[in-house]
């Protein structure tokens, strides 16, 4: 059981490291917009090709759309 | 479809043939336009809608039609907005006001978008602004409607990035950032610190509980009892100093004042349960609490995360009427028309305001004669004639021909500015409703106080060791958490039940002023008549059958964007007219054939046709149709009630309110308008300064007075109302400053958000005496020593819950709907 004295402040640093990480993120400013991110993954992320036009046009009404 | 996140049914409902695919609105006869979309020829209301879904679909983005969730705005025609009018904004010094340039030279534009209907155009935006050359990084911010757009200003100029949203369907113009804007960010960080922290540290705290517990029952060395005792106080004091704080610093802020509120009997259960654990930790004697301790701001702070949430929610599509006039004007300087920037204008300058544009600044005119739509203020959907000599004001649109005038003050000076500050006035001097529990709330707190004292010092005589924990059960036992979450669980619920049913919920605690509402007072024109004409009579003049005149009128008025023209939008127009012309002040001409037909005014119509008699007697706005000398038709127009208008009246009289009608208008359609929906009381020709006088009289006399009315004229007086419904559509929600706004512009949700209210009082009751009727249980046997401290949290938390669970309901019976 000595192992506890040196688990516990293990996991006390890893504590630490999550809340200022957590802190760091809200800081700067990930968690600003709660709406829109939960949307966001379901969006297709469509690259920013040079030349999308009728390629990208064409590719995007297939299998996901069930109807 | 993607079906996931639709609080608007609206897509679904309408029929696809015969609505517009972009702005969801119906294709008006005799229109034939359509976009190649996912494969498949959309149809097209106007050629604004074609043209951004021609944009949308040619770059490449059309999955943004499948994954959104609301129908998109309708753009305005895509001749009045001129890429020219946005040259403007290259100017550095009006761009300083929302950029900054970064040390690499790339520069970041903050830009407020209008028109945002859903999440998935914020993915269009931010797809087609990556893809403009020289653009860097684009995010828009849902929440805020807001652009952050960082780009190359070598590649790209502000007025390009402008032009291309304004093509994409959205208004966009400088975000001005505020100081209470930049507030209610800060404290939201804030307040997302404290309960990551919390989080973090209960999971912790609780972790190192199980295992004491369990140590309670199967023994534990008394060594490593002390190490998760002192490995918890030091957990839970970096929780308390860092997420309790806030309960200590607002109890006594107000103690300070002389006001007890829920945060001190919170801290005190807090800071008390916190002290003893600490005296124990170190005595290594008696029970800590920590988890207790860290679970408790956790849970609370928990609350009130997503109490602010949904109270920010619709806070932030504020108000600001500056916004909405143009930024870039048309004035003279040297002899010569420029485009200079609107702030930059003095009284004296000359300014030249374009058919279809917005009157930038109040203005009297110098030249040229045309007609304006005042409906922002007045709700009236006939314009006013202008000519040399009179005034046109600010965020009034010119829709006939152009104008010159002469710039009479700054935006502060002018009636829109004053309009602005009296809806300011009107929200100070109304009447603040205490809210039920916080009338309760100071009570009780000091209720408790002397209960755990005197709880406290009765049992220091009969057995002092046992006082301290018994007086802290009771401290604990009483915490008014469910009295706290009784009142804003149930307005937060009811609040997000009638969002589902297209209530948009500004004012959460006019819920309960509407729920003790005595006086319902409508407005007419916008309210209870839907704002747009109609063709109410037709009497024919001639042998032509009605509906060859009406096909005429129609082929004539679908050139015009006179509001009268939209009583003809769903005639067919057939064909055949050839030079259209529009006489300002007067009407309409077309050749058909050899013939020349003519519509508009009496004085016009009867200048080229000396037969035409004097319209019939009713009360209608009515206009002439003429062929050559022959006179054809008279029309009559009319502002027709809403058809849902007397089923509501009738509710809310059953409802036991008593009904009344208050109108600007002072003609007897007001009265005729009354009696047909049987409303008794009707008050006509008022001034807003008269409703706002008629409102006050009626709540002196200790009447609760809601009222309904649209947009801006209204605003002083829905503001002094203590409940207040704005009539609107979908796309002016920044306009409508009231406590409920219908944005799907049906009255029946009138009737549904006061039977709400009702609901919502009633659960509100039960919360109350739930959580009263539990404490009046719980505290005498806390008192008596019955409850050890860790019951009492347990029983605590089970309180809040339920309470919880009752104001659910609220949402419930909405969603099964």
């Amino acid at each position: 059981m000595d192992s506890l004295y040196l688990l516990i402040p293990i996991a006390l640093l890893f504590c630490g490291i999550a809340i200022k990480l957590l802190l760091w993120a809200i800081d700067s400013g990930q968690y600003d917009d709660l709406d829109k991110e939960a949307w966001r993954i379901l969006a297709d992320d469509e690259p920013p090709a040079p030349g999308p036009g009728p390629a990208a046009a064409g590719k995007s009404p297939g299998p996901e759309q069930p109807e | 479809m993607t079906s996931t996140m639709s609080p608007s049914t609206k897509l679904a409902t309408l029929p696809e043939e015969t609505s517009c695919y972009h702005c969801g609105e119906p294709v008006p006869a005799g229109v034939e336009l359509g976009v190649l979309i996912g494969g498949e020829l959309r149809p097209m209301c106007c050629p604004g809608c074609r043209a951004v879904a021609e944009l949308i679909s040619s770059t490449g983005l059309d999955s943004f039609y499948r994954q959104r969730t609301a129908y998109s705005q309708r753009p305005p025609e895509p001749e009045s907005a001129t890429p020219a009018q946005y040259l403007v904004y290259d100017d550095p010094a009006l761009a300083a006001s929302f950029t900054d340039t970064g040390p690499d030279g790339q520069v970041t534009a903050r830009l407020l978008l209008g028109g945002i209907s859903c999440a998935a155009c914020t993915w269009l935006i931010e797809q087609t602004m990556a893809r403009l050359p020289g653009v860097s990084l684009a995010l828009v911010n849902l929440n805020q409607s807001r652009l952050d757009i960082r780009f190359d200003p070598a590649q790209l100029s502000l007025s390009r990035i402008f032009s291309r949203l304004d093509a994409l369907g959205y208004q966009v113009r400088p975000f001005q950032a505020s100081a209470q804007r930049r507030q209610v960010g800060e404290e939201s960080r804030q307040e997302l610190r404290r309960l990551a922290v919390s989080a973090l540290g209960m999971m912790q705290v609780g972790m190192f509980a199980i295992a004491l517990h369990a140590g309670d029952i199967q023994g534990i060395e008394s060594q490593y009892q002390g190490l998760l005792r002192w490995v918890s106080l030091l957990v839970a004091s970096f929780v308390v100093l860092f997420s309790s704080r806030v309960f200590f610093t607002t109890a006594w802020r107000h103690l300070r004042q002389g006001a007890l509120v829920m945060d001190l009997p919170v801290a005190l259960a807090i800071g008390l349960a916190w002290l003893a654990s600490v005296w124990a930790t170190i005595t290594g004697s008696g029970q800590v609490y920590f988890d207790s301790v860290v679970m408790f701001t956790f849970f609370l702070l928990l609350g009130r995360f997503f109490e602010r949430r949904m109270r920010i929610r619709y806070n932030l599509a504020w108000f600001d009427a500056e916004g909405a006039l143009p930024d870039a004007v048309t004035a003279r300087r040297g002899g010569e028309w420029v485009t200079v920037p609107r702030v930059q204008l003095l009284a004296g300058d000359t300014v030249l305001v374009k058919a279809g544009d917005t009157v930038p600044v109040d203005a009297e005119v110098t030249s040229g004669k045309s007609a304006v739509r005042e409906d922002s203020f007045n709700g009236e959907p006939l314009p006013r004639d202008v000519a040399v000599g009179d005034t046109i004001y600010a965020s009034t649109v010119n829709i006939e021909a152009a104008l010159e005038g002469r710039v009479l003050g700054s935006y502060r000076d002018s009636r829109l500015a004053a309009l602005q500050r009296s809806v300011e006035q009107g929200e100070v001097e109304k009447p603040r409703l205490a809210r039920v529990a916080d009338r309760i709330a100071s009570w009780f707190v000091g209720a408790i106080l002397l209960v755990t004292t005197a709880t406290a010092l009765v049992w220091s005589q009969i057995a002092p060791e046992q006082a301290f924990w018994i007086s802290l059960a009771v401290l604990v036992i009483s915490c008014p958490c469910a009295l706290a979450l009784a009142t804003p669980a149930a307005l937060t619920s009811a609040a997000s039940a009638l969002r589902g049913s297209g209530v948009i919920v500004r004012g959460e605690n006019a819920l309960e002023a509407l729920s003790r509402a005595t006086h319902l007072l409508f407005d007419k024109t916008g309210t209870l008549t839907d704002g747009s004409l109609a063709i109410a009579r037709v009497q024919l003049l001639a042998d032509l059958p009605r509906e060859r005149v009406l096909a005429l009128a129609a082929a004539m008025q679908q050139y015009s964007s006179h509001p009268v023209a939209r009583a003809f939008r769903d005639i067919d127009p057939g064909s055949g007219l050839t030079q259209v012309q529009y006489q300002v002040g007067a009407g309409l001409e077309a050749r058909d054939g050899e013939h020349t037909l003519r519509m508009g005014s009496e004085q016009f119509c009867r200048r080229h046709a000396p037969s035409l008699r004097p319209p019939p007697g009713e009360p209608f706005y009515w206009i002439a149709l003429c062929k050559d000398e022959l006179p054809l038709a008279w029309i009559g127009l009319d502002d027709r009630a809403r058809p849902e208008a007397a089923a509501v009246i009738a509710a809310a009289t059953a409802a036991g309110l008593k009904v009344e009608l208050l109108t600007g208008d002072s003609s007897a359609q007001g009265e005729v308008l009354a009696r047909g929906l049987g409303i008794s009381q009707v008050m006509t020709g008022l001034t807003p300064e008269q409703k706002m006088a008629r409102v006050r009289e009626l709540q002196a006399t200790g009447a609760v007075v809601a009222m309904v009315g649209d947009g801006l004229n209204d605003a002083p007086v829905l503001s002094l109302a203590d409940a207040s419904f704005a009539v609107t559509g979908a796309t002016d929600l920044a306009r409508a400053q009231a406590d409920f706004v219908l944005a799907e512009g049906d009255l029946h949700n009138v009737t549904s958000t006061l039977r709400k209210a009702r609901q919502c009082r009633r659960v509100i009751k039960q919360n109350l005496a739930w959580a009263l009727g539990y404490n009046a249980c719980g505290i005498p046997l806390a008192a008596l020593g019955f409850i050890p401290p860790w019951a009492a949290a347990i029983g605590m938390s089970l309180s809040s819950l339920l309470v919880v669970a009752n104001s659910l309901r609220l949402n419930r019976g909405k969603r099964s709907r």
